[in-house]
């Protein structure tokens, strides 16, 4: 078999385990031992994301993130970032379409006073939130926005892929950064709002990796934690659901001060947590992954015709996945000579399907991503929220490399076929004009499929 | 208006009893062929993590060509005597590896990531690498194509275009840390596969090589394994190279690398200082730290926290190159970025914080916790292997001492505030930083030439 190649007899789990518990309140608890390193993963996931915000507040999701930072009930002003850096701890939060999450990692030996910074902001953010936090974050955040987005080339490149991928009114249609003029509509009322609707322990997991004593780590969990009260008014978020494929390619050209054509796509692919979306990751993995992909070989290897060429995948739960293709054009190429070049590479794929030593190839790179993000304690204190938040069950997180590995190439082509197509892909190209417009300005290096998270610091 | 929770509350908690845990030792040793060897066993971390370090340092380039060493440090993973450029890379990732290149300074640097169990392979591709490479005429031309596209794209990033103006103001033309570490237009036109492979030749060699190998090694008979790879490689003796001394300009003054339109001001203030060997280092970390390490820190709870003018400002040490003889140079700088329209107002505030740590000091308890955090976060710091060699190479290529990481730890933990202060306040002397700012001229010139931070002048983004 070609197939299910590893490197390690455990596959990337290494053995590892992890147990569930919940309290009364309804608040998961995940707790995985590994005493190699004197070294505790605290990770908090919310069940909210900028999925859940409505019109005319984009970006609320992650503006109330910064405000988390901004003390509770018995923690003062930055006292946060404070405590845990002062306790030789690091800390941040990140705020997603389908998630907020919080995370500490601490010298042993400090773990119970990160246990006790989330449980306060838990349980008494609003005690401390106010005006003065409010306008200063939202000034802040608008920078956030100025900096990674608005001052560089491309810089909204995802922001406009996303938009032409999910309708108006689809619940993923903007991003979790939001518009500037929803981050200035917000009000302090909105953010009370927030927290009162979502920040409830029956709507999170808290996991903690490392060098714990699970007994002792439990007892700790219960007594910061246990008299938090639930409650239950959260809404269902808006229905995700659309149909399997765009049904029709959708186009934007944008004429932007860049300094080069570049040719980005998007298309619509299977719900994370499913085997077709592994077999997704597999075949953008063997087309766009790398130095030795099939796009990179045709357009940057032989053709000369790009500086870089990739794809990248945005699991999603909630709604299809996005898979992103990414094409800077080389010297004066136009870009009807890299879009026909990426169209005969696609149909050729999706014709052939993967060759035995692509599925060998790109399956070693998955399972290496895996072996570095299972790795360190904060990596899979972050996993095992991730599964039991978005799938119900945090040990997913220690056999999902076992599941791409068992992937088959038919199944690779197979999604090719369906979804890697002309009739499900949104196209935006960039065509450069010249400086000294003055609405947009520059920068450079697309903006990644990771810049869809946003961060406190 | 806030509003009362009904959670019970509890005290803050205690710190339990600290387990201890000290910076790895690694082992030390030289292949037949002179390849310097440095080896760690990081039990539990699967992934291996594998620094090359050549003695190949930018000064060495041929004057004109700028650029050489990374494009040959690019073409290592464009083919052997064994595989072609494309078969070498799939080789490569059929291990499940990843190979990074690049060169800086003080030399070129390979860094290698691979699954313990594919070890052997990649050991060997990354030998066959260093050992036949194959710098095929049309690879090199098209490596310099593409690194020609680059060049465009890194001038419309501000921080890149930034960085660039600060070294050609700091450094004297005649120094090559006045120029772009990967080389210009021009300079890159000029390389061709018979230049990377003449830089090759004069630089390259295992006698002036470091490896260093750090993961879980259980089970891996590493001796044998590098003898069968990195020490199929050979070449001529070592010969000692002279280190140019590094000089800086560091009269006050301000340039605005002019992009109308743009919603920020890209900042970077800076000027040169010491290396890792002097003795104030420990005590500048500290200062360092407490300026701008972090949000907590002086420069972010005025521009940040308080006025919400940036997303963030950092303070930073950044070696640029050292000396067998102690001598060296790093970048002390300050950087961020702030909106337009606030650009006069925050580069006030930012030289009142200067100001303010010159005339008032840092407090007592800003150092503690600065020690609580640069000393507390280590075991984190250096949870994976590549964390690690990578600070076992940085020691190599600066020439100090294996143990040094381990060493600071003790000193920043003896340095105590009043020198904490000292250093910053050195390191940072108001009349003596010199100012980037990468925004629109139109809009940011007035303001700031108000400052009286130093004589301003404005030149084109392109």
């Amino acid at each position: 078999m070609p197939m299910g190649h590893t490197a390690t007899a455990e596959a990337g789990s290494g053995g590892l385990t992890a147990t569930e518990h919940r309290l009364e309140n309804g608040l998961r608890v995940v707790l995985s031992e590994d005493h190699l390193t004197p070294v505790a993963a605290v990770c908090l996931w919310y069940d909210v994301g900028s999925r859940h915000e409505v019109k005319g507040r984009t970006g609320l999701a992650h503006l109330f993130e910064h405000l988390m930072f901004q003390g509770s009930a018995q923690v003062k002003g930055n006292g946060h970032f404070e405590l845990v850096q002062g306790a030789g701890g690091s800390l941040n939060g990140t705020t997603s379409f389908e998630r907020t999450n919080y995370f500490e990692t601490m010298p042993t030996h400090q773990l119970e006073l990160a246990l006790w910074l989330e449980a306060d902001r838990m349980g008494s953010l609003l005690a401390a939130l106010d005006d003065e936090s409010m306008e200063n974050q939202r000034d802040v955040v608008k920078n956030e926005r100025r900096q990674r987005y608005d001052n560089v080339p491309y810089g909204t490149a995802f922001e406009k892929l996303t938009a032409l991928v999910y309708p108006e009114g689809h619940p993923y249609h903007h991003t979790p950064i939001g518009s500037m003029a929803d981050l200035d509509a917000a009000t302090l009322e909105d953010a009370r709002a927030f927290f009162r609707t979502y920040y409830a322990p029956n709507n999170a997991v808290l996991s903690v990796v490392g060098d714990i004593d699970p007994e002792q780590t439990l007892a700790w969990i219960e007594k910061y934690f246990g008299s938090i009260a639930s409650h239950d008014g959260k809404p269902a978020p808006r229905d995700g659901s659309l149909p399997e494929v765009i049904g029709g390619q959708v186009r934007e050209i944008v004429e932007e001060e860049v300094p080069a054509r570049a040719l980005m796509a998007a298309y619509r692919l299977p719900h994370d947590g499913t085997r077709a979306c592994d077999a997704a990751d597999l075949a953008l993995t063997i087309l766009g992954g790398g130095e030795s992909s099939r796009l990179y070989n045709r357009l940057v290897r032989r053709d000369r015709t790009a500086v870089a060429a990739g794809f990248g995948l945005l699991r999603l739960a909630g709604a299809p996945s996005l898979g992103w293709l990414d094409v800077k054009t080389s010297g004066d190429v136009e870009v009807p000579v890299i879009e026909t070049a990426i169209d005969e590479e696609l149909a050729r794929f999706a014709e052939e399907g993967p060759t035995a030593e692509e599925m060998e190839r790109a399956q070693a790179q998955l399972e290496r991503e895996w072996l570095d993000r299972l790795g360190t304690v904060a990596g899979r204190a972050d996993e095992l929220c991730r599964y039991a938040v978005l799938f119900g069950d945090p040990k997913l997180a220690l056999s999902a490399v076992q599941r791409v590995l068992e992937v088959t190439a038919e199944e690779v082509q197979e999604v090719a076929k369906a979804r890697l197509r002309p009739d499900n892909r949104a196209v935006l190209v960039y065509e450069p004009t010249a400086p000294q417009a003055t609405d947009d300005t520059d920068g450079a290096e697309a903006a990644a499929a990771d810049d869809t998270e946003e961060a406190a610091q | 208006m806030t509003e009362l929770a009904t959670m019970n509350f509890h005290p803050q908690p205690q710190a339990g009893e600290a387990r201890p845990w000290a910076f790895p030792a690694p082992t030390r040793g030289t292949l037949d062929n002179g390849l310097t060897v440095l080896r760690c066993h990081r039990p539990g971390q699967q992934v291996v993590a594998v620094e090359v370090l050549l003695g190949a340092p930018l000064d060495a380039e041929p004057a004109g060509l700028d650029g050489v060493a990374t494009i040959m440090a690019r073409a290592f993973s464009e083919g052997t005597d064994k595989h072609s450029a494309e078969e070498f890379a799939a080789e490569l990732e059929r291990c499940g590896a990843t190979l990074d290149s690049h060169a800086d300074h003080p030399g070129v640097r390979l860094s290698l990531e691979v699954p313990v169990s594919r070890l052997p392979k990649a050991l060997g591709l990354l030998a066959d690498a260093l050992r036949a490479p194959a710098f095929a005429d049309s690879e090199v031309e098209r490596l310099v194509r593409n690194r020609l596209d680059e060049i465009p794209h890194e001038l419309a990033n501000p921080a890149r275009r930034a960085a660039k103006e600060l070294s050609k103001e700091l450094f004297p033309a005649s120094s090559r840390m006045s120029r772009p570490r990967q080389g210009t237009e021009d300079t890159v036109a000029k390389i061709d596969s018979a230049a990377v492979r003449a830089f090759y030749d004069r630089h390259v060699r295992p006698a002036t090589a470091t490896a260093v190998v750090v993961g879980d090694l259980t089970g891996v008979d590493l001796d044998a394994l590098l003898g069968d790879t990195l020490g199929g490689w050979t070449g001529s003796p070592a010969q000692p190279r002279p280190v140019p001394p590094v000089t800086g300009d560091d009269t006050g003054r301000v340039v605005i690398v002019d992009r109308p339109g743009a919603v920020q001001t890209q900042l970077l203030i800076g000027r040169v200082g010491p290396d890792r060997h002097d003795r104030v280092w420990p005590a500048q970390v500290l200062g360092t730290y407490c300026l701008g390490g972090t949000l907590t820190s002086r420069l972010d709870r005025v521009l940040r926290e308080e006025k919400g003018y940036t997303y963030g400002v950092r303070a930073f040490g950044q070696v640029l190159r050292s000396a067998p003889d102690g001598s060296g140079a790093s970048l002390l700088a300050i950087s961020g970025s702030v909106d337009t329209p606030n650009t006069g107002p925050a580069l006030q505030d930012l030289w009142t914080v200067l100001r303010t740590l010159a005339g008032e000091g840092l407090t007592d308890a800003e150092r503690d916790v600065a020690v609580q955090n640069l000393v507390g976060v280590a075991p984190l710091k250096y949870e994976t292997a590549a964390a690690v060699a990578g600070t076992l190479a940085d020691q190599v290529e600066q020439h100090l001492p294996d143990d040094y990481q381990a060493t600071l730890y003790q000193q920043l933990a003896a340095t105590g505030t009043v020198e904490a202060t000292a250093a910053a306040v050195s390191a940072f002397p108001v009349d003596r930083l010199v100012t980037v700012l990468v925004g629109d001229a139109a809009q940011i010139k007035a303001p700031v030439e108000a400052l009286g931070i130093g004589e301003v002048t404005v030149v084109a983004a392109e």
